[in-house]
């Protein structure tokens, strides 16, 4: 359960409007129950004045006082019904951006490392349904559960009263069974089961994806029939699973309404011993009963609500995982005036795989531009990863100014061209931006969009091609001003011509700003002063 | 029936005066009607898991069938993240309406029905409150159809772009923390959240009439009743069937009541399932029917009579164009014979993919014929290397095998050393039955490009379609691409290659020059 602390911490920072929206539901919940057990009441009070009547007694009986009840819980059950729903949908709607502006909070304080570990799309998806499972915990799990608890405690204590304590505490026996059977018994059965169905799901997700990526090379080699039936296999093994978990839900449920049902029998039975010793009257002797049936209302929802409680632990404690790593603060080192760059005995290593670098000296003074050429597989990225802040040296310092950086990976998000653009350098102006889009060799492409600047770019930009979604992203950070730029393989997907044309452009951009620059082959870089080889 | 011997019970208990221990046959029966109903709660559910699991299955199927014909360009056009999301949550959103919603809407309309004849045998004028309110029934029913279906699908809408924005900034984080926009974008996300919330409590607020009309009435027909039977208990109504209204009657009509509204109660809280399974259906949906455009689009098939045809691959008059108007590639015309080896060249943006992918029959020209060996492209299997190499999560084994199942180790490990792959391989303790990404790191894009190279070398295709078989590549991997690609044009396979890359350009027997929607020979 520990999983779920930080989310129920999160959720209860809310509790005036919990508090509140758990007040208008038990309105409804009693206003219900009341309904029909004053009803009970009522008609069987009637009855024997009927009877009393038909054979010429004199009959007192207040109609007004029960019949103004009546009434009254009839309004009050639908008017707390609709202020509930809404109220508590409310709330929901704003837990669920609690959640997330917590949650991006949070991941934006953590390093890249630990989302790199998860390839993007799978982890993206998987991130959506986790975040969805915990927006209900509270409307589904805890307020029914703290309800259903008070409601059967106030029930019970009117059975004390009206009948007496023994009774009451036969029954405390039989609703704590039909409680745990409801919540907690559901929950252990199912918890294997659903925790792994999650799990299983997203391994099947990863595969699915693997599919579709591989799918011109099956494809092409006529085996997608043969992978598509391995899937189907997976996916109704997952379905196998859920048939189970829902099974036992069932199961666990029908045996709570049983018990519910059986305490409602109990007490008919006892109450008519009570009722032939004078003492209780014949309408409480309906009243009770009727009430505690409409107990069965409240534990419904329970069983479901809580067969779900495994996969939301699954969910919170990945969304646990893929933020536990806080950003370590490495000791910063200060750079003087003129450099733009120092990195002494700079030394990095992934995992246990043997040192990608070892004992690794640059010095950049400000303006200059550095070169680094190697294969891939050789550190590159690495290197300008570590640069940037992005992974922690296993050894050394690096002590660099302000900067932007080109990563080896395109990211541009779905939004306009503008915003793209503008988060380089959120103060440029429409005629920088245009600017630059002339540096890379984007702006007839864009100038003939209907929407020029404002031109959405959809779904990781797939309507540029890779070349142009390249350049848009270089452009942005050729638009910052800050005073060194790490670029990263700037010109993948770009052809040789419009890639010569962008360097000379480049060169003439960036004057005084401190380039470093990183690529399979020389021809690949902007103009450089050095270049440093890494072996492969 | 549990109802009934309650109301049996109270009735004999209190108005008769019957021993308690007389009325055990009733309790029995009580006891006997509760067990029945429990365990057919519990089947109930079973039932309902398993219809839905068949219709999920089909689904899914659909889907496998609705990528087979679209084909691997058109799979391309779309996030391999949002096709999965839909073939996996889009199909698991139909769960709740075919497990819950379905069954529930039959209840709904069976129950309210047997009750209200019920009722009416026991006393018309109380049959005749719920018949007032059974007309609305459909009316309630079209309420919350109108209201919900609206909100839901509304609020499916929102929900899903508002975790698509929220997602996409989330993909992003990286290059925000690198430009140090990590604030804005929380800002922009607690913003847009907010607002949408605004908006959706706005609809909402109305949505939630229709299921308040409906307790409204449910409660007010229970109170209706329950005065009325309590009078005509009393005496004081003279006129209708009240006077044979006994006690037991009485409460017993009263706790029907309930039951009457109930199946409709419990169908509108499963209504957000129904909504989302029509969202999901929806989205579904238009990727399906997006098929049936592309697919049909599929011009002549080739003349495989033409007896010169039948030895090479050959192009007639093939024009293809992805919007209309603009064609791509426009009356080519070409003619390869087995075994020779062609690099297609020329700007990005010529055709030159657009022609692979037509060789390759993932589409289909719109005018003209393809024919490779004698057959339509795409009816046999061939050797594809893509931009981005492929590779499943397992082990190196797996990876081959997934092209080449009878593969032996040897042809496997022979196929990864011509890849240049056997020092890496060395390093890995299992051999090719280590799995290929290890300590969460996985291989460099080249290293994967040269696993499906692997892959044709062991799958031993005649035909061999590669799109920049060695762009982005490092020079350890180009190197042994380049020789990988010698060998295979060697061993007389026919290999077709787009590239600018000067060493596979004199590597191949034949260049043409792709541009303008036109094919030369350079």
């Amino acid at each position: 359960m520990h999983e779920l602390k930080p989310w129920l911490a999160l959720i209860f920072q809310r509790p005036g409007r919990l508090v509140a929206g758990a007040l208008l539901l038990l309105v409804t919940l009693i206003s219900g129950i009341g309904l029909l057990a004053l009803s009970g009441w009522f008609i069987t009070q009637t009855a024997l004045a009927g009877l009393l009547l038909a054979a010429g007694l004199q009959a007192a009986i207040n109609l007004y006082v029960p019949g103004g009840g009546i009434r009254f819980f009839a309004v009050s059950r639908t008017l707390g019904r609709y202020m509930e729903r809404v109220y508590n949908h409310d709330t929901v709607l704003r837990l669920l951006t609690d959640i997330r502006v917590a949650l991006f909070r949070r991941l934006s304080g953590s390093p890249s490392v630990s989302r790199h570990q998860l390839t993007g799309a799978q982890w993206l998806s998987r991130l959506t349904n986790d975040v969805d499972a915990l927006d209900t915990l509270y409307l589904r799990l805890i307020a029914p559960t703290a309800l259903a608890v008070l409601i059967t405690a106030l029930a019970l204590l009117l059975v004390g009263i009206i009948f007496n304590n023994a009774i009451a505490f036969g029954l405390i026996l039989l609703f704590s069974i039909a409680l745990v059977l409801a919540t907690i018994g559901t929950y252990l059965s199912t918890r294997k089961t659903v925790w792994d169905q999650s799990d299983r799901l997203e391994l099947l997700r990863s595969a699915v994806i693997e599919h579709l990526e591989g799918f011109p090379e099956l494809t092409a080699a006529g085996q997608t029939s043969k992978h598509t039936a391995w899937l189907m296999h997976q996916a109704s093994q997952h379905t196998s699973a859920q048939v189970k978990a829902d099974s036992r839900v069932g199961y666990y449920q029908a045996g709570s309404t049983l018990l519910i049902n059986l305490a409602v029998v109990f007490v008919l039975w006892v109450g008519f011993y009570l009722f032939e010793d004078d003492i209780v009257s014949g309408p409480l002797l309906v009243l009770l009963p009727i009430a505690l049936l409409g107990l069965a209302e409240v534990y419904s929802p329970l069983p479901e609500a809580f067969g779900k409680l495994g996969a939301t632990q699954a969910s919170a404690q990945r969304l646990n995982l893929s933020e536990s790593a806080p950003r370590s603060n490495a000791e910063k080192v200060k750079l003087s005036e003129e450099l733009a760059l120092v990195v002494s005995e700079l030394s990095i290593q992934h995992g246990n795989q043997p040192p990608l670098f070892e004992q690794v000296n640059i010095l950049l003074r400000k303006g200059d531009k550095l070169g680094i050429v190697g294969p891939s597989g050789s550190g590159k990225s690495s290197l300008s990863d570590a640069l940037a802040g992005l992974i922690e040296p296993s050894h050394g310092t690096i002590a660099i100014d302000r900067f932007a950086y080109l990563t080896q990976q395109t990211v541009l998000f779905e939004d306009s061209l503008r915003n793209n653009l503008l988060l380089g350098k959120p103060e440029a102006s429409d005629d920088e931006l245009w600017q630059i889009l002339q540096l890379v060799e984007m702006r007839e492409r864009f100038a003939s969009e209907p929407d020029q600047l404002d031109t959405w770019l959809s779904n990781a930009g797939s309507r540029l091609s890779g070349g142009e979604a390249r350049r848009v992203a270089l452009a942005r950070v050729l638009l910052s001003p800050a005073p060194v730029l790490i670029l990263d393989e700037p010109f993948t997907g770009v052809d040789a011509t419009t890639r010569d044309l962008i360097k000379q452009r480049i060169a003439k951009w960036l004057t005084g700003q401190t380039i470093i620059s990183l690529a399979h082959s020389p021809e690949a870089l902007p103009g450089t002063d050095r270049i440093i080889y890494l072996p492969a | 029936m549990q109802m009934f011997f309650l109301a049996r019970i109270v009735h004999l208990g209190i108005v008769n005066g019957v021993q308690s221990a007389q009325l055990l046959p009733l309790f029995s029966g009580l006891l006997l009607a509760i067990a029945i109903r429990s365990i057919a709660q519990g089947f109930q559910a079973r039932f309902a898991s398993r219809c839905s699991e068949k219709v999920r299955q089909d689904v899914r199927q659909q889907i496998n069938h609705h990528w087979q014909s679209v084909g691997p360009v058109a799979i391309g056009l779309s996030s391999a993240g949002e096709l999965a999301r839909e073939w996996i949550d889009h199909v698991e959103a139909l769960h709740g309406y075919f497990a819950r919603f379905k069954p529930q809407l039959a209840l709904s309309v069976i129950i309210p029905l047997v009750i209200l004849a019920l009722v009416f045998t026991l006393d018309w004028l109380a049959g005749l409150l719920l018949l007032f309110s059974a007309p609305l029934i459909p009316l309630f029913m079209a309420l919350i159809g109108m209201g919900a279906e609206k909100l839901n699908q509304q609020h499916f809408n929102i929900i899903s772009q508002l975790s698509g924005q929220f997602l996409d900034k989330v993909r992003g984080l990286t290059t925000l923390q690198l430009f140090g926009q990590t604030e804005w974008a929380t800002e922009l996300i607690q913003n847009r959240s907010d607002r949408y919330r605004i908006i959706t409590m706005k609809t909402l607020r109305v949505a939630f009439l229709s299921s308040a009309v409906l307790e409204f009435f449910a409660s007010a027909a229970i109170a209706m009743i329950a005065i009325y039977i309590g009078f005509g208990l009393l005496g004081s109504i003279t006129y209708g069937p009240s006077e044979d209204l006994s006690l037991f009657s009485g409460l017993f009509i009263l706790l029907l009541a309930p039951e009457f509204f109930q199946p409709l109660r419990t169908l509108s809280q499963h209504y957000h399932d129904r909504a989302s399974a029509l969202g999901a259906g929806a989205e579904l949906l238009l990727r399906l029917n997006t098929s049936a455009t592309t697919s049909n689009q599929s011009a002549t098939e080739p003349d495989n009579r033409d007896s010169d045809t039948a030895s090479g691959i050959h192009l007639r008059n093939a024009t293809h164009a992805y919007q209309q108007g603009q064609p791509v590639l426009q009356g080519v015309n070409l003619t390869v014979q087995r075994g020779e080896c062609v690099a297609l060249t020329g700007p990005s943006g010529g055709g030159k993919t657009t022609l692979l992918h037509l060789l390759a029959g993932f589409i289909r020209p719109d005018v003209g014929t393809v024919s490779i060996f004698g057959q339509p492209a795409g009816s046999f299997s061939f050797g594809w290397l893509g931009q981005k190499g492929f590779l499943v999560s397992g082990s190196w084994a797996d990876n081959l095998r997934l092209v080449a199942p009878e593969a032996t180790d040897i042809a496997i490990v022979t196929a990864l050393r011509s890849a240049g792959l056997g020092p890496l391989l060395d390093t890995r303790e299992d051999g090719i039955y280590s799995r290929i990404s290890e300590d969460g790191k996985g291989i460099s894009g080249g290293q994967a490009r040269r696993l499906s190279l692997a892959r044709i070398f062991v799958a031993d295709y005649d035909l061999i379609l590669l799109d920049e078989p060695t762009a982005g590549l490092d020079r350890d991997s180009e190197m042994h691409v380049l020789k990988g690609l010698g060998a295979l044009a060697q061993a007389g396979k026919t290999l077709i290659f787009s590239t600018h890359h000067e060493a596979l350009l004199s590597l191949a027997d034949r260049v043409l020059l792709v541009a303008d929607g036109e094919v030369h020979d350079a």
